[in-house]
């Protein structure tokens, strides 16, 4: 499979795969912007805003009424942050116009909506409506305290925020407190009008006869200016060790170890890290989970996932109190092994057949398909699921060994119920 | 082997064995993946009941989701590692009225498929790995004890239960998987693991033909005694067990959640008409298309946690709804007012017609996910409904006969609320 691009207007780039597997049309639409401390909680909040009502449909709950009437069509928006980047997304998924009474029309409707959503916001004397803004604002600051329920989220943020605290990285994808309680309506609205005329924006659709499709999203009223260039993320070269312990009234401790690593999306041998990521902790026959889990019977889980745009290697894990220093041991070893070479042929035929069949897993479900070019537009190079497929079937047990080798260990993070030396 | 259209134009294909095992096959051309899910008319409310010859037997609570841990047990290779080898993903879940065993892989999916056929019928149980599966499952069940969510939702359904065994944790308790031996292990699974008490289904880009023949060859071997049994519900009082009941935990804000149990448990067409109307019952409350949904929200009672849905099987009918809130109380006024205010109001054809086409919608767009069909027409098997009847029994639903339910569904000494507020 492939998408095939149209241009709808300066930087408004629309992909579209035509497909009758699917029973459902589904859109996303993308609108990128730099993760920066002056715009991240304006950009977490504006999604929340939006979907609370458009120029036809001025509440929730009259544009709820729409959305139950053309079939349970879904519309919405959030926010997502990859790399140094926080990306708006909004979707639209309705069912295939063939299965359904007028469903060409239903279609026309719902996407005529999901443009209101994106381009004609509910407005009062020009800006967000008063209500809906300051709701979310309150809705929005009570997500972000809500973190602390997650003791695993929580644990991991509170490393990634220490690990890149001088970096954009370092900033929380919903904003913090302290910027979202001075948020206002005025500046935030046109904030956002700015980023409709000059930020990149990408869509994505996916299912049967999308014939219309170019033709309704052409019809949005897109005003748009010179594209903006946004920054590519910050790389940190000088990386030293730091231990962080917190401690609070938990039963199961978390573990979270930070690794930077020297391969990114757009590196040549990124495929080989990808791969040694696998070994390590992405499967139930990963290294993490054999020797931490089954062998030392440490950890109630535990994994380690990669973040190709920025290039952090995060490993997780649950454990009991006053076993860290033996955790960290031991993901130590595990990761100078695969750093020696020291990987069976099991190991690397199972890993790439796992990440080969997860991507086909992934053509199965039409947001995945789309989900999956997140990181390519981010970077600019969209890369088909065959491509990849491919670059991970090639992969040899020295690239994994150089993917590995280029990982050096950032932040070792630690909440647990007691103090954390034993 | 019997054929059915489906609404999106796929066939249904459907045989029993002489055994009685039914298979339903569903072909999606084009899906990589392919899914299998083997079943068995056998939950956790199964803890009491009649065998033929042998009167009335009582066993322990947890004894099928116990058994649902141990099948994966295997004396030569354990069975993750059967499954991994084809690339395949093995897993199980068991529910107040079934357990089910499924994979899913993208290559070698008859080699699977009979792994899967293999597993269930051959139980490796010894006293060492039962004692062992004891601790682990009681560590499952202390877990819930600290997640918020089904904490809630087990002191709910305490509140309106007083016998019912859906007050219980599908896992049983820490004390009843004590009382849980081998012995009482194999009997359970001798009198519920037979073909004619399971059924089988297949969604994916297969071949109808070749997988009726795989799981045909695969059920001779099987050894079992066929058995009567008759599962016993114990008597329900028709009113609650407590009206109110609080816990504290330690969470950011209080949740509140508000359940009303119904005495009359439907089975076939009649629950599928059941579970039509009080899904658009309750969507006309919680929905965001409702106007109560969004007076509670506008007031900054609730937030978008706020869910409402009503569960119906032939053994059990109840409904929850709730959400995180600052005001607990005033949540609780405000919802039932809201309650009576509609059971006075009622439905309105268009409301009624909107909701209809909401949920038709939604079973469209299930024909995305293998899994889902899958399990669903398993499900639906198990209650005597059928899935594929359901965009008839919506069209033929009438707002009078929602409208019914409704005048039903919300009676004061029939409902009970659970409230967790945060630790001072």
């Amino acid at each position: 499979m492939d998408f095939t691009f149209r241009k709808i207007a300066e930087g408004v780039n629309l992909y579209l795969y035509e497909t009758d597997k699917f029973a459902t049309v589904t859109v996303k639409v993308f609108i990128q912007n730099s993760l920066a401390p002056k715009t991240a909680a304006a950009n977490a909040l504006i999604p929340m805003v939006l979907v609370q009502g458009t120029k036809s449909y001025p509440t929730r709950m009259s544009l709820a009424r729409e959305m139950e009437s053309l079939y349970g069509c879904v519309l919405g928006a959030d926010i997502d942050k990859i790399g140094e980047r926080q990306v708006i997304e909004f979707y639209f998924d309705i069912v295939a116009p063939s299965l359904i009474p007028n469903g060409r029309q239903a279609f026309r409707e719902g996407m005529a909506a999901f443009g209101e959503l994106i381009a004609e916001p509910a407005v009062e004397g020009g800006v967000f409506c008063h209500d809906h803004f300051h709701k979310e604002k309150t809705n929005l600051i009570k997500m972000v305290d809500g973190l602390i329920n997650n003791k695993q989220a929580y644990a991991v943020w509170q490393a990634v925020k220490n690990m890149c605290r001088d970096e954009p990285f370092g900033l929380y994808k919903y904003g913090e407190r302290v910027q979202i309680e001075q948020l206002e309506p005025v500046p935030v609205y046109e904030h956002y009008r700015q980023m409709l005329q000059s930020n990149p924006i990408d869509i994505f659709a996916v299912g049967p006869n999308l014939r219309d499709v170019p033709e309704l999203i052409s019809s949005w009223p897109w005003e748009r200016a010179a594209v903006k260039e946004l920054p590519p993320v910050v790389v940190k070269e000088d990386v030293n060790e730091q231990e962080i312990w917190e401690t609070q009234d938990v039963q199961q401790a978390v573990l979270v170890m930070g690794y930077r690593t020297a391969q990114r999306y757009l590196s040549p041998d990124y495929y080989g890290l990808l791969v040694a990521n696998g070994i390590l902790g992405a499967f139930p026959h990963s290294k993490l989970f054999i020797n931490v889990r089954e062998k030392a019977s440490l950890a109630y889980y535990i994994d380690s996932s990669l973040e190709g745009s920025k290039g952090l290697l995060i490993v997780t894990a649950g454990i009991a109190p006053q076993t860290d220093r033996q955790a960290v041991d031991i993901v130590r070893r595990q990761i100078a092994e695969i750093q020696d070479g020291s990987i069976t042929d099991d190991e690397l035929a199972r890993t790439k057949a796992g990440l080969i069949s997860g991507i086909k897993k992934m053509l199965d479900d039409p947001g995945a398909i789309i989900d999956r070019n997140l990181i390519g537009i981010v970077h600019n190079e969209l890369r088909s699921p065959q491509t990849v497929m491919d670059r991970i079937a090639s992969v040899t047990k020295e690239q994994v060994q150089q993917g590995a080798q280029g990982l050096k260990l950032d932040t070792i993070y630690c909440l647990s119920g007691q103090k954390g030396e034993t | 082997m019997q054929l059915f259209k489906t609404i999106t134009n796929d066939t249904l294909h459907c045989v029993k064995l002489a055994n009685g095992l039914p298979i339903m096959i569903l072909p999606r051309k084009g899906f990589q993946k392919k899914y299998a899910v083997f079943a068995v008319r056998y939950g956790s409310l199964d803890s009491q009941f009649e065998v033929a010859g042998k009167g009335v037997v009582k066993v322990p609570d947890g004894i099928a989701h116990f058994l649902e841990h141990k099948l994966f047990e295997d004396e030569a290779v354990p069975v993750f590692e059967r499954f991994a080898k084809f690339g395949a993903s093995v897993n199980a879940y068991t529910s107040y009225t079934m357990t089910a065993y499924l994979f899913s892989t993208i290559d070698f999916f008859p080699e699977a498929l009979r792994e899967l056929l293999h597993f269930v019928q051959n139980p490796y149980l010894t006293e060492e790995n039962v004692a062992k599966e004891r601790g682990i499952i009681e560590q499952e069940l202390r877990m819930y004890e600290d997640h918020p969510g089904r904490r809630i939702y087990r002191n709910l359904l305490n509140a309106l239960y007083h016998r019912h065994p859906i007050r219980l944790d599908v896992g049983g308790t820490v004390e009843s998987i004590r009382d849980i031996t081998v012995e009482l292990l194999w009997e359970c699974y001798n009198l519920f693991y037979q073909p004619a008490n399971m059924a089988l289904a297949v969604a994916g880009d297969v071949d109808p033909t070749e997988v009726a023949d795989i799981v045909g060859l695969k059920m001779e071997e099987w050894k079992y005694q066929r058995q009567e049994v008759k599962p016993i519900l114990p008597d329900e009082p028709d009113q609650v067990s407590q009206p109110c009941v609080e816990q504290r935990m330690v969470i950011s804000r209080p949740r509140y959640y508000l359940g009303f149990k119904q005495t009359e448990y439907c089975t076939g067409k009649a629950l599928l008409k059941q579970q039509l109307a009080m899904n658009m019952i309750w969507r006309s409350l919680a929905a965001k298309s409702s106007s109560v949904f969004a007076g509670l929200y506008d007031s900054g009672l609730i937030n978008d946690s706020f869910e409402a849905s009503f569960h119906g099987a032939p053994q059990y009918a109840f409904s929850v709804a709730g959400s995180e809130t600052d005001d607990p109380q005033r949540l609780d006024r405000e919802l039932r007012e809201a309650i009576t205010r509609l059971t006075k109001s009622r439905l309105s054809p268009e409301e009624a017609d909107r909701m209809k086409r909401h949920i038709l919608g939604n079973y469209l767009a299930a024909f995305n996910s293998l899994d889902y069909l899958a399990n669903g027409m398993i499900a639906h098997l198990f209650n005597g409904t059928d899935f594929l009847q359901i965009p008839e029994a919506l069209d033929s639903l009438t707002v009078d006969e929602v409208n019914l339910y409704l005048s039903e569904a919300f009676k004061p000494e029939q409902s009970a609320v659970s409230i967790l507020l945060p630790e001072q």
